[in-house]
């Protein structure tokens, strides 16, 4: 399980990265927990979580959170008009065949994955809710400052 | 005039309503939320028409409805309608070569009817209006729950009604189930009384056969499974039950009672001046059953919508409905969805189109053609279009066409030259627009 | 009462378990489902106008459902 997140995760990495905003540049070195996060333009929630992921990144982003949106919509014109009215402060990544996300064993739309560097889940949530975001941005903190390393 | 009843069901609004139902509601504007991150409100509104051919029913209804979410995945639902109505509608006696002359149901006039033509109660104008409210929530992760209430009002008939409805994913959220329970408590009170069953008809100002309001209950159960097939295909079943006790009776209608060789109407009351008309007689009680099948495929943007429903009751009544719709969806915003709808239903155990005299009275009569054999038959057309704000309008024309049989060895003498089912023609058109489905 | 619910189980437990077989749709391929014309009920609006039509017309009445299909969020 942990060896194919890490295959994953490379393979997120190396996949071409596609902003659709003008987004501050992304430390090239990798951040010390990744936020994955899985959405497509028909999913009503998602359109909720993305003002909250903008939110994490700017709050994060310098403690090293890495947010990571995969979107998975067939056809690219909808993402981009997704897009064009919830702008992504994040990194995008485009799987519209769903590799990646069976890859993961996504449940629900949208779902989400806490992981460190060295590929293990700290964290699931299948679906986004407004209410539980103040529990999702609690093991975004408890990741990082875990990974913080030991002085 | 048929009474009706209004099924409530979810539906939704939109504009600084929101803020006033909040109030409403001593809820406090959303903390964790912000506001606009909740959907803002979805409102339909819609204008019908409903015309019948041959000087019957006309009806007009205007209807709005609204959503809102108030919290986060809570809605609110409201529904508002108001129908007008105006025409004849059928009593229930059968033409006759001589001229009829019949009582109006409030008791205080009498009109006529030439003779060969049939006998529509011309006396109907009625005004209707309904609400409805409803709020959906969710259970835990995988269920939904939803309570509302409904009730209508028009001149002699006044519904109120609750109802509740549970449905639950499973195989994620590829099958779902659902219970829904409705409970009514209708309360008739009809124009000059509601008649004595079998009570003969009688002159102007004679209330002798007329007794006063009355009610009925009922219940609604259903049981629904929702199974996606595949990307493209969506599947549902439901099975229905309702039991309706109590006044279930048209207080309007009547039968008429001929010499069983003539054919020609029986003569009414000493003194009444009228022929021989009784006040129809249905069960007390009435349970039905049904089985509705749908299915739903996406054809390459196009979507096919076929259903069928089997119902049969304790009246003896059968009926199956088959329906399909096939939607053209051009572009991403404008389609056109032709519809065909076949209807087929048996008499009800104790529909006789005209009673005989001199013979004994059946235990129940009744000779509302609702109740009798017929098929029907609709083909509609509908168009719809989005707006450059995002808004969306629908206009759509249906022809609706019912064709019958009076029962069996009632085309006795003269009546055999009349026409004791008469074909129904309606036309149907509405408009619909819709704010906020962005 | 037991006839219904001999009904129920006879009818809907097998179909159930047989179509729970059919297919499984993954989370993230319900973009035709999530379609508002491939929703159950598209056009509520419409259908209670028929719905009130056809229970004003004839004998019949209901049948119609809710729940299931759509995008499957959350």
């Amino acid at each position: 399980m942990k060896l194919s997140l890490s295959i994953a995760i490379a393979l997120l990495c190396a996949t071409a990265v596609a902003r659709a905003a003008p987004p501050p540049e992304l430390a090239p070195v990798e951040g010390r927990v990744i936020w994955v996060d899985f959405w497509a333009s028909w999913c009503v929630p998602c359109r909720r979580s993305f003002p909250w992921l903008n939110s994490m990144h700017r709050k994060y982003g310098p403690d090293g959170l890495q947010i990571i949106a995969v979107n998975l919509d067939k056809d690219r014109a909808l993402a981009d008009g997704f897009l064009a009215e919830v702008p992504a402060e994040f990194a995008l990544r485009f799987d519209p065949k769903g590799a990646l996300a069976k890859q993961y064993g996504v449940q629900a739309m949208p779902s989400s994955f806490l992981i460190d560097a060295a590929g293990n889940v700290l964290a699931t949530h299948a679906g986004f809710r407004t209410a539980d975001a103040a529990d999702y941005e609690q093991t975004i903190k408890d990741a990082l400052s875990k990974s913080r390393p030991q002085r | 005039m048929q009474l009706k009843r209004r099924n409530a069901a979810l539906r939704e609004i939109g504009t600084p309503l929101a803020a006033a139902t909040c109030a409403l509601l001593g809820q406090s504007a959303p903390g964790v939320v912000e506001a606009q991150e909740l959907k803002p409100w979805d409102i339909d509104s819609s204008m019908l028409i409903y015309s019948e051919s041959d000087g019957r029913v006309q009806d007009l209804s205007l209807n709005v409805w609204g959503r809102k979410e108030l919290l986060e995945d809570k809605f609110l639902g409201l529904t508002l309608g108001v129908d007008s109505l105006t025409g004849a509608s059928p009593s229930g006696a059968t033409p006759a070569n001589v001229v009829q002359t019949f009582t109006s149901p409030s008791g205080n006039s009498q009109y006529a009817v030439a003779p060969g033509a049939p006998a529509l109660d011309t006396s109907f104008h009625d005004t209707r209006v309904d609400v409805s409210a409803s709020w959906e929530m969710p259970v835990a992760r995988l269920g939904l729950l939803s309570v509302g209430a409904n009730l209508s009002d028009e001149f002699d008939y006044t519904s109120a009604g609750v109802n509740a409805r549970y449905a639950r994913d499973f195989n994620n959220r590829n099958t779902t189930l659902s219970f829904g329970l409705a409970l009514a408590n209708d309360t008739v009170s009809p124009v000059g009384g509601s008649p004595i069953p079998f009570a003969p008809m009688l002159g102007v100002g004679d209330a002798r056969n007329k007794d006063g309001d009355q009610s009925k209950n009922v219940t609604d159960l259903l049981i629904g499974l929702s199974q996606v097939l595949n990307r493209h295909t969506i599947f549902q079943i439901n099975y229905s039950l309702s039991q309706a006790d109590g006044y279930l009776t048209d207080p309007y209608k009547f039968l008429s009672v001929v010499d069983p060789v003539t054919g020609n109407p029986a003569a009414g009351p000493p003194g009444s001046g009228r022929y021989a008309y009784l006040f129809e007689k249905r069960p007390d009680t009435r349970d039905k059953q049904s089985i509705y099948a749908l299915l739903k495929r996406d054809f390459d943007g196009d979507v096919l919508e076929l259903s069928y429903r089997y119902m049969t009751d304790d009246w003896n009544i059968d009926s199956q409905t088959i329906e399909a719709r096939y939607r053209f969806n051009f572009g991403a915003n404008r389609y056109l969805q032709p519809h065909v709808r076949f209807y087929q239903q048996t008499a009800a155990s104790f529909y006789n189109t005209v009673l005989f005299a001199g013979a004994p009275l059946p235990t129940y009569a009744t000779a509302d053609q609702r109740l009798g054999e017929f098929d029907g038959i609709t083909l509609g057309l509908k168009y719809g279009q989005e707006t450059a704000s995002g808004n969306e309008w629908s206009a759509r024309i249906e022809y609706y066409t019912q064709s019958g049989n009076a029962s069996p060895g009632s085309a006795v003498g003269a009546l055999a030259n009349l026409d004791l089912y008469p074909d129904l023609n309606a036309l149907i058109a509405q408009f619909s627009y819709k704010f906020g489905r962005r | 009462m037991k006839l219904v619910m001999k009904g129920v189980v006879g009818l809907l437990v097998p179909i159930a378990i047989a179509l729970a077989g059919c297919a499984r749709v993954e989370p993230w391929d319900r973009d035709v489902l999530a379609r508002p014309d491939m929703q159950i009920v598209a056009d509520p609006i419409e259908s209670a106008a028929d719905q009130h039509i056809y229970f004003s017309k004839e004998a019949s009445s209901g049948g119609q459902g809710f729940g299931g299909g759509g995008c499957g969020c959350n």
